[in-house]
């Protein structure tokens, strides 16, 4: 029977305590933080069903600065995501400065300030295609001095299948010139399609053709 | 009876595990992300000893992960350094970060960025009428008309370079002599673009 009474007032005793804190001095937070590496247009972050447009910055490198208008209270959970992707960037949660973990969700008024940051890379693409008529070892593929290479091996005696062969992926937009860095022995290889500027896919067309030398 | 030659075959089977594991009794990584592993060379150690060796990756960009054969313990001090380096790297040029601390999980997060000796790769044009776009790879050069010489993006040396036409010049068709090669310890500064008509 106590407890009937005592429940109700402890009740009262906290609605009084809440009033006590002010009322309309309520604590309120911004979801906020900053977007770094972002180049291109068209990112979108939601956070609770609304969602705010990212547009790149004006002096190319710095980081861009975000806050939702709607100010969240005590308790009230966030949860940023991307929305959508920029074009050509992948734009992921980082840890804030110092920190070890992804914030991007949890409950206002565990942490003073709510700084979520995101970080955007330049995809990539893979460069390849197939070598046809390679019988001997030797060949190299080079995509110029920091794109990598590719070394292939002698398939064995009577295989016909092309090899498919792929070098290190390529941002977008940089270019790739694929090279024949090492003829195989006794042989002459010449490739076709080997420049180009990286737009949004794989590059698969950079076939190789082999001949006796 | 039984029990003490189970002891031992038990103790025998740890140790074996132990010294397949490297000798250390740590259960943790040490690793992380190194930049200028084009061939032997790079050495590591983890505060002053486990010397190890990065195996070059196959890919040629001198960029890999690596770890530690010596698994570490948890709350062991750990401290990463560069020992010593490929002949194409620049001495006591590597960047190191994340490098030292404790551990406190799998640490993966060292990052060590080494500079290459690099060498210049220049060449001379000829008949060149318009704009001619050259590339090594992912170096872009914008060669202006009536140009007679160009100079690419300079090259790691051991890096291979194989320079390519992107873009002809308007009306004309452009060859290229002596563009494919690996830099050397000396400048490459015969190449040879010829353009017509």
């Amino acid at each position: 029977m106590k407890s009937f009474l005592i429940r109700p007032a402890l009740a009262l005793a906290l609605a009084a305590s809440l009033a006590a804190c002010g009322g309309s001095d309520k604590a309120e937070f911004t979801v906020s933080g900053s977007v770094t590496k972002l180049v291109y247009e068209n990112l979108v972050l939601t956070n609770n069903g609304v969602q705010i447009n990212i547009a790149p910055p004006a002096k190319a490198g710095d980081p861009v600065p975000y806050a939702f208008a709607e100010k969240l209270e005590y308790g009230d959970t966030y949860n940023v995501t991307v929305a959508r992707q920029p074009a050509h960037q992948t734009c992921v949660p980082v840890p804030p400065p110092g920190g070890y973990y992804v914030n991007n969700a949890d409950t206002a008024g565990r942490l003073v300030l709510i700084d979520i940051n995101f970080d955007c890379t330049i995809d990539t693409h893979l460069i390849g295609g197939t070598i046809t008529g390679l019988t001997a070892s030797g060949l190299v593929l080079a995509n110029g001095s920091t794109g990598g290479t590719y070394a292939a091996t002698a398939p064995t005696a009577g295989t016909t299948t092309p090899i498919v062969y792929a070098l290190a992926p390529v941002a977008y937009g940089t270019t790739y010139g694929v090279t024949v860095s090492a003829q195989p022995t006794g042989q002459v290889c010449t490739v076709v399609n080997p420049t180009g500027t990286m737009q949004d896919a794989d590059v698969s067309n950079i076939n190789v053709t082999c001949v006796a030398a | 009876m039984k029990s003490s030659y189970l002891r031992a075959s038990a103790a025998l089977a740890c140790a074996a595990l132990l010294s397949a594991c490297g000798g250390d009794d740590g259960q943790l990584l040490l690793g992380g992300q190194i930049s200028g592993v084009t061939k032997p060379g790079m050495i590591l150690t983890n505060n002053g000893g486990s010397d190890y060796e990065i195996p070059v990756p196959a890919n040629g960009t001198g960029v890999t992960t690596f770890y530690f054969p010596n698994l570490i313990s948890s709350d062991d001090k750990y401290n990463v350094q560069v020992k010593s380096v490929p002949s194409n790297i620049v001495p006591d040029s590597c960047q190191l970060v994340n490098n030292s601390g404790r551990a406190g999980f799998n640490v993966t997060t060292i990052q060590i960025a080494c500079e290459y000796q690099t060498q210049a790769l220049t060449g001379t044009i000829s008949g060149l009428k318009n704009e001619l776009v050259l590339i090594n790879g992912s170096d872009r050069q914008t060669i202006p008309a009536g140009a007679t010489t160009f100079a690419m993006a300079r090259v790691a040396q051991d890096a291979p370079y194989g320079i390519s036409i992107l873009a002809n010049p308007a009306g004309q068709s452009c060859t290229i002599a002596n563009g494919i090669g690996t830099m050397g310890a000396a400048d490459v500064n015969n190449v040879v673009v010829t353009c017509a008509p």
